[in-house]
């Protein structure tokens, strides 16, 4: 049965909101089972259409893609917001979450600050109301100044006072939100200069402006002609003025206009405890709860379960029992048997032999330990920790010259340093990105890397501790220094926080086979490579000079004169040097002092060759060269100074 | 799919060339998050059927 087509009078009723609040629900629940969906006009994003009869009036209901703003980001909230501007409704039932009152009723704001016809469905009223919450309806109405529905749609609740107030609605009264005086003054220095008809309200257009909204300031282009160039000035005047980020600025005062709105709405039933997810949340963020939880997520889960059982248990499975005591063995033998070329014989089964030294790194020593990495690090990921640690490390991370966001790129980084690179040009200023750069070229080691050094110092004691002492100290130092040098101004941070939750077994395993599969796909190929050039090397006598080379660098830093091998490495793979330093240790080559010494020497040696190509992209050839340059000098100077502090002490003897 | 940081949806699409780092041989391996920058790992063809009959089944 098809649906009829509307007529050009029908009125409609569009649903708008964050993804996951029951959107599609109130729309099934409006619209019944005769519904279509389509592509939006010359877009990939769905829309579902609908109808429904509401006392005897006939509406056009449309379910439109998941928005978190007025302000678009992504292609869906786009079309959410074309929707709104294009469609005329005659009512927007803005659906949000009654547990996330706080987070939601930002756009809500914004909606009525449009003078859009808003009807504001507080939704999951339900589960609130089960884990202790109490919302005051009719206050949240009264302040808001538009219709408030409280509902639990997956039961039905609610549906028929939302038919009601949609057959009711008066979409003349509107209210308004003050903001700080001095953001006012500028709404309206700027509102002055504009004089254009807009679907939206004139000091939603302003606002619009002031975020930086690239659409809506060609909208404007296009309406003021040649009055643009006025309105475009007055904007540039005020973001001169201010000094600060206009975006933070508004998104700041809506929360507190919020926070406002919901004093006396939200209220918890007496004897209701908070839950434990939200006590928990808190104390992650709180700084003397928050660090000892961190170290407690650090030695469980990356010195316990990488270190301990992907390092040392699987590895040991794979690498001495597999590898060392039965392939290895027998493909040498094989080749004995049956090669006669000793240079074949070298390629394959040799010193660095495709079999016996590439396939065996990539499978037997980095897959347990990426792979454990990778497991703990999605457990991680899911409870939603991350944002959490960022909020807790915003203080120290003001002291070198970042701030909280800077987060995301250092965590990026214990999984790929070279991705991690890219994405500081998510950072607001150029000096954050700059110090990110070095932190991450510096002190950051990639999951491979840090996996297979936790393996190695794991077992001998205090070597760790010494490890870890170092590069953090280090960590800090040069980001102090950095921020002294660099001039700039330290932006602001803010973000809102996800619900922390437990790990979904699902997403974890989906995360970790995703990240495992990709990894190994591009390793192997990487790691048989850097075994046929080292064949090379070995066969043409390059090797031998490049260690020749290096050998005073290396006696100086006490180590073997072959521990230069594992240098030459690193700088193809951080990874695949690390390796080396495992093997070598595992063949008792190096004493504890020693191990200690090539290890932080090796997490601040300069970066992998795609790290080195990513930054030359992010930052261009001078900065990135002066990086290299500076931390190749940092690690060999601080590997020499940890020698002789340890050979002076006898701290590891 | 979720972004593993800030927790918003995001499209289930890998990114646009000028935002791709390169890194990966044999393409990009990375979702970012439109909304914070976060690198989400982009799902291989043999588990993005079993993510979508879950989907799938979630939203019936």
């Amino acid at each position: 049965m098809e649906t009829p087509s509307p007529s050009p009078t029908t009125p409609r009723i569009i649903l708008v909101g964050n993804p996951n609040v029951g959107k599609s629900v109130v729309f099934n629940a409006l619209t019944g089972a005769y519904t279509t969906v389509s592509n939006y006009p010359g877009t990939s994003v769905e829309v579902s259409r609908g109808h429904c009869d509401i006392e005897g009036t006939r509406y056009e209901v449309l379910d439109t893609p998941g928005m978190y703003a007025l302000m678009p980001i992504t292609e869906e909230e786009r079309v959410a917001r074309e929707i709104l501007l294009v469609e005329t409704p005659h009512v927007v039932v803005h659906v949000i979450d009654a547990r996330n009152l706080e987070r939601m009723l930002p756009m809500t704001l914004q909606l009525v600050e449009a003078r859009l016809p808003v009807l504001l469905v507080v939704n999951i009223l339900d589960e609130a109301e089960r884990i202790g919450m109490q919302i005051d309806i009719g206050l949240l109405q009264e302040k808001l100044g538009i219709p408030v529905i409280g509902a639990a749609m997956a039961r039905k609740r609610g549906l028929k006072e939302i038919r009601a107030a949609i057959a009711g609605f008066d979409g003349r009264r509107h209210a308004t939100f003050a903001y700080a005086s001095d953001l006012e003054r500028d709404i309206l220095k700027i509102a002055a200069t504009l004089h254009g008809e807009y679907a939206l309200d004139r000091r939603a257009v302003v606002l619009l402006l002031m975020q930086k909204d690239e659409e809506l300031l060609a909208l404007v282009k296009r309406t003021e002609g040649d009055g643009f160039a006025t309105v475009e000035a007055a904007v540039k005047e005020v973001a001169f003025e201010r000094r600060v980020d206009l975006h933070l600025r508004i998104s700041l005062e809506r929360k507190r206009v919020c926070k406002g709105i919901l004093e006396g709405v939200i209220s918890q039933h007496a004897g209701a405890r908070t839950p434990f997810s939200e006590r928990l949340s808190g104390w992650t963020m709180n700084p003397w709860s928050g660090f000892p939880l961190l170290l407690l997520v650090l030695y469980l889960g990356i010195y316990q379960f990488v270190g301990h059982f992907g390092a040392g248990t699987l590895v040991d499975l794979l690498e001495g029992h597999l590898f060392e005591g039965r392939l290895n063995p027998w493909a040498i033998s094989l080749s004995e048997h049956f090669i006669p070329w000793y240079w074949l014989r070298e390629l394959i089964t040799g010193e660095y032999g495709v079999f016996t030294l590439g396939v065996r790194y990539a499978v037997a020593i980095i897959l347990p330990i990426v792979g454990t990495f990778f497991l703990a690090f999605s457990v991680i990921e899911d409870t939603g920790y991350f944002p959490r640690l960022a909020m807790l490390v915003d203080r120290i991370f003001k002291q070198i010259g970042l701030n909280g966001r800077a987060v995301i790129p250092i965590v990026l980084g214990f999984g790929c340093d070279t991705m991690a690179t890219m994405v500081t040009r998510t950072l607001e200023t150029v000096r954050e990105r700059l110090i990110a750069t070095v932190l991450l070229a510096l002190a950051i080691p990639c999951s491979a890397q840090l996996g297979v050094i936790l393996a190695l110092l794991s077992g001998v004691p205090g070597a760790l501790l010494v490890w870890s002492l170092c590069v953090a100290a280090i960590f800090l130092v040069i980001g102090f220094l950095a921020a002294k040098v660099t001039p700039g101004e330290l932006p602001m941070f803010y973000m809102e926080i996800p619900p922390l939750r437990l790990p979904q077994p699902r997403n974890v395993l989906v995360k970790t086979l995703t990240r495992m599969q990709w990894y190994f796909m591009e390793i192997f190929p990487l790691f048989i490579f850097a075994s046929v050039l080292l064949w090379a090397g070995k066969l043409s006598g390059v090797l031998n000079t490049l260690i020749a080379l290096l050998r005073p660098a290396m006696l100086a830093l006490g180590l073997p004169p072959d521990t230069a091998a594992v240098f030459v490495l690193g700088f193809f793979r951080r990874d695949f040097g690390a390796a080396g330093l495992y093997d070598m240790q595992a063949n008792g080559i190096l004493s504890p002092e020693q191990l200690t010494v090539a290890a932080v020497t090796l997490t601040l040696f300069v970066p992998c060759i795609a790290q080195f190509l990513m930054m030359k992209k992010e930052r261009g050839w001078p900065v990135s060269l002066a990086i290299f340059a500076f931390v190749t000098a940092l690690a060999f100077g601080s590997g020499w100074l940890l020698n002789q502090v340890l050979l002076f002490s006898g701290v590891l003897s | 799919m979720i972004c593993g940081y800030c927790g918003r949806e995001i499209p289930d699409r890998t990114p646009e060339p000028e935002n791709r780092c390169g890194a990966c041989p044999g393409g990009c391996r990375k979702v970012h998050c439109p909304h914070c920058g976060y690198a989400n790992p982009a799902l291989p063809g043999f588990l993005q059927k079993l993510v979508r009959s879950k989907t799938d089944r979630d939203k019936e």
